[in-house]
């Protein structure tokens, strides 16, 4: 037994001196410092050359370190000047001439001029361009319209289109279009992701892998030096742990707040943002075979699934319902007649009855997980109960995200009747224009999965995209709502409600509706 | 000793080879491509073949598999594109967080593994060997994820005694105070399964010894009963111990990828889920090759050491 008490005295002298010792260590760790903002984001950021990446959580960062020749103006979804002061378009749609901002420098001190635009769209676009190889450019399709960038001044820039394309300014104003220093460029080579130098609120100081960005306040910022001294991005892929960060003050802003984790975060000490954003969450329909072929059997899936419940139970709130194919945040091109298919199970079986399929076997898609993807598992087993309510035959098929999105983007034919999908953009023509058209079906190169088809619409979509008159565009844009809803060639779901939590110490704090995070007026104590 | 440390290492090769062909095959067998990955709901069969090409992708499979191989000899891993850094920098950098975590782990496991074993099978069916092998059973029972998650919530988010994640802090030096309390929960978290494993095998390793006759003549002879059991006792069961340690050492290894998971520790464990996800081929397989290589390094030291300790081994 002496052997025994020896140890186990031992044992615990170690145990405690360690605990004290380790325990007086945190005592000198403080919390955050004011002036200094971190921010938990849900994964390492891909590269800092915001032509080079795809991902909203990269995003976050490069609207603070970057400007585009134009933004979106605050809390809209609608252009305004930023690095360009003015422009004008040709009558015909396709010359746009940019008046640029006089006395802008990159954070590395070379000039902001005509020539640092042309070769920033040239490096993108043009394959024979000396820096073409520090790509690959996954998004330059976005620009794919640009048939030749001048430098028609010292501050003028003059883009010509090869046809008339009404969003050209709002994907000006995505984060493919924003501009970097071409003298960094020069210099880093194929390493700018990692050595990135703009024009923005903030210049990039420090990336330490898997560990923090480190962006500080850019004192001579055209548009007015930032309150705060400096932003950290942390990347903390794991949900709980990030929520755990929060509550222990170890990052001040928590974007993507996991619904179940929402309710940690009603006391004083923290205040919970929400912004609904350009999303919409939707099922996509086999309208070329099998049951959904019939436009009764579409909308009585329609009729059949109880949104609400979906967005209040299963998302917690942290979604809405979604009417039509155009997201409410596209608020000039929204059609605010458009009401949400009711929750109506007897209408449901009444048009399953009328189209002579009383228990349409189905098979649907449904994912584990993927951007913009909200709870799709959960999602996708209520839908499931719903429509087997009212008499369809579900088969859930279930694959994880780059799986799955190889089996929808080809189509659904011969494999499937359904199946989930959602987007986010930056202007109402992209989502219809890519999915809804005929001529977007799937070996055509489009991402129209389920083969819907309504020369109406495809009239409607070609016209709002060339007409230059926003309002003309918005008239074309709400027609083309109220025949989509009516044909349903998906199941109109949810729109996304984004959140994000700060602590008690952050003050200006604002969602965007582009889901961007913009930090220039945010003060922390 | 030379010649079977030699013999060793060259049976390794094949083994290497091996590895790198199935991980190749793995990660061109899954479904899903990186450039599916990287455009996301972008991903027309136009992009995804231009973005492919871009990559290198286009390539039959047993060229790529070559092209790989020979600028693996060669010493160049490639370019992680998701990342868009060399593979081998971030391998590397990756794998030393990962040591410093499991390499912790592993020498609590150790320690506490064999001590616990050790009072155990001295004191067999006494009351310190009946708590102890209650605290072993609920140790192995409970699995590490959730103890990190309970661990966080307690001593991190209620308590504040530890930082919640991380391996460095955001501000401040570093120096070798803070990476401790930093490694505290990830590292104990780890250790806990591996612990109760090494404790119940050095338990019955030790009962073994202990009925052993030199045990009885030391005994005998009068020497004190602590020099009986860690002096002669506890050399003798190594032997039996030893093999366990390096098993352990491969559960540590492997057991990182979820403690890494919950606790953000910079590692490579980490490193690999987030590249699997995002199809990031070249990181994925140098990764796990660099990991392998590692491993199987480690199981020719143990054998190696193994082999010092009982001659009768060598073969």
């Amino acid at each position: 037994m002496t052997l025994l008490s020896l140890t186990r005295r031992r044992m615990l002298a170690a145990t405690a001196a360690t605990a004290l010792a380790l325990g007086g260590l945190t005592a000198a760790q403080a919390q955050t410092p004011p002036g200094v903002l971190v921010v938990g984001q849900i994964a390492e950021p891909q590269a800092l050359d915001p032509h080079a990446v795809t991902a909203v959580n990269d995003f976050r960062i490069l609207m603070n370190v970057y400007d585009g020749l134009v933004r979106y103006a605050s809390g809209t979804l609608e252009v305004e000047p930023a690095l360009a002061s003015d422009w004008t378009i040709s009558d015909d749609g396709t010359v746009y001439t940019f008046t640029l901002r006089d006395g802008v420098s990159f954070h590395d001190g070379s000039p902001f001029d005509a020539e640092a635009v042309v070769f920033n769209f040239e490096r993108m676009l043009n394959e024979d361009h000396p820096y073409h190889d520090t790509g690959p450019f996954p998004l330059s399709f976005f620009f794919s319209a640009v048939e030749s960038v001048e430098a028609t001044g010292e501050m003028e820039v003059t883009f010509t289109l090869n046809a008339p394309y009404a969003p050209f300014l709002s994907n000006l104003a995505y984060p493919t279009g924003l501009i970097v220093s071409p003298a960094a460029v020069m210099d880093h080579g194929s390493d700018f992701g990692r050595n990135p130098s703009g024009t923005g609120p903030f210049t990039f100081t420090e990336w330490r892998s898997n560990e923090a960005v480190v962006v500080e306040a850019n004192p001579d910022y055209w548009d007015g030096a930032p309150e705060l001294e400096a932003v950290i991005f942390r990347p903390i892929t794991d949900a709980n742990t990030r929520t755990a960060e929060m509550l222990a003050g170890g990052i001040d802003v928590m974007v993507e707040v996991p619904p179940v984790a929402l309710g940690e975060f009603q006391g004083d000490g923290f205040t919970v943002h929400e912004q609904a954003g350009p999303h919409v969450w939707f099922l996509i329909l086999n309208a070329l075979e099998g049951p959904f072929a019939d436009v009764r059997v579409r909308q009585a899936a329609n009729y059949a699934i109880n949104k609400e419940a979906i967005v209040n139970d299963v998302l917690e709130g942290t979604a809405e319902v979604a009417a039509g194919p155009t997201p409410p945040a596209f608020a000039w091109a929204y059609n605010e007649e458009l009401e949400p298919y009711p929750y109506d199970p007897d209408r449901a079986r009444e048009l399953l009855a009328e189209a002579g399929m009383e228990n349409p076997e189905i098979t649907f898609y449904v994912t584990e997980g993927g951007s913009g993807m909200l709870d799709p598992i959960a999602m996708g087993t209520a839908m499931q109960a719903d429509l087997e309510a009212v008499g369809f035959e579900v088969t859930i098929e279930t694959y994880e995200w780059n799986t799955f999105l190889g089996e929808v983007n080809p189509g659904l034919e011969g494999k499937a009747d359904a199946a989930q999908m959602s987007w986010m953009t930056n202007d109402p023509d992209t989502l219809p224009y890519l999915a809804l058209r005929t001529a977007a079906w799937p070996d055509e190169g489009g991402f129209n999965s389920g083969y819907y088809s309504n020369p109406e619409v495809d009239a409607l979509l070609e016209e709002a995209r060339t007409a230059t008159d926003q309002d003309r565009r918005a008239e074309l844009y709400r027609e083309m709502q109220v025949i989509v809803q009516e044909d349903a060639p998906w199941v109109f779901v949810a729109n996304w409600v984004q959140n994000a939590v700060t602590s008690d110490r952050v003050e200006g704090f604002q969602l965007e509706p582009s889901f961007f995070l913009l930090l220039d007026d945010v003060v922390k104590n | 000793m030379a010649g079977y440390i030699l013999k060793r290492l060259l049976s390794a090769v094949p083994v290497l080879i091996g590895i790198s062909v199935i991980v190749f095959l793995i990660m061109a067998m899954i479904p899903g491509d990186p450039a599916t990955a990287i455009l996301g709901s972008f991903a027309t069969p136009e992009n995804v073949a231009a973005l492919n090409e871009d990559l290198g992708l286009d390539k039959p499979l047993v060229q790529r598999y070559f092209i790989w191989l020979g600028n693996m000899l060669q010493g160049d891993f490639g370019r992680s594109f998701a990342l868009n850094r060399p593979v081998l920098d971030e391998v590397t950098e990756r794998f030393n967080a990962t040591l410093v975590l499991a390499g912790s782990a592993f020498v609590l496991c150790t320690v506490f593994g064999i001590a616990a074993g050790v009072i155990s099978a001295a004191n067999q069916y006494g009351l310190a060997d009946k708590a102890i092998t209650f605290f072993v059973l609920l140790g192995i029972s409970i699995p590490s994820f959730f103890l990190g998650m309970m661990m966080i919530l307690v001593f991190a988010v209620n308590l504040r005694w530890f930082p919640v994640s991380g391996m460095w802090p955001i501000f401040g030096d570093r120096t070798i105070w803070v990476l401790l309390d930093h490694l505290a929960m990830p590292a104990t978290a780890l250790a806990v399964v591996a612990t109760g494993v090494v404790a119940r095998l050095s338990r019955s390793a030790m009962l073994e010894v202990l009925r052993q006759d030199f045990i009885r003549t030391a005994r005998a002879k009068g020497v004190h009963e602590r020099r009986v059991i860690w002096g002669h006792a506890l050399r003798a069961a190594m032997v039996a111990i030893i093999p366990v340690l390096g098993l352990q050492a491969g559960f540590v290894l492997s057991g990182a990828v979820y403690i890494e998971m919950v606790f953000q520790w910079p590692g490579v464990g980490r490193m690999l889920v987030d590249a699997i996800l995002r199809r990031d081929l070249l990181l994925v397989q140098g990764g796990v090759v660099f990991v392998a290589a590692c491993y199987v390094m480690f199981n020719i030291m143990v054998d190696v050491a193994q082999s010092l300790l009982d001659p009768r081994i060598k073969t």
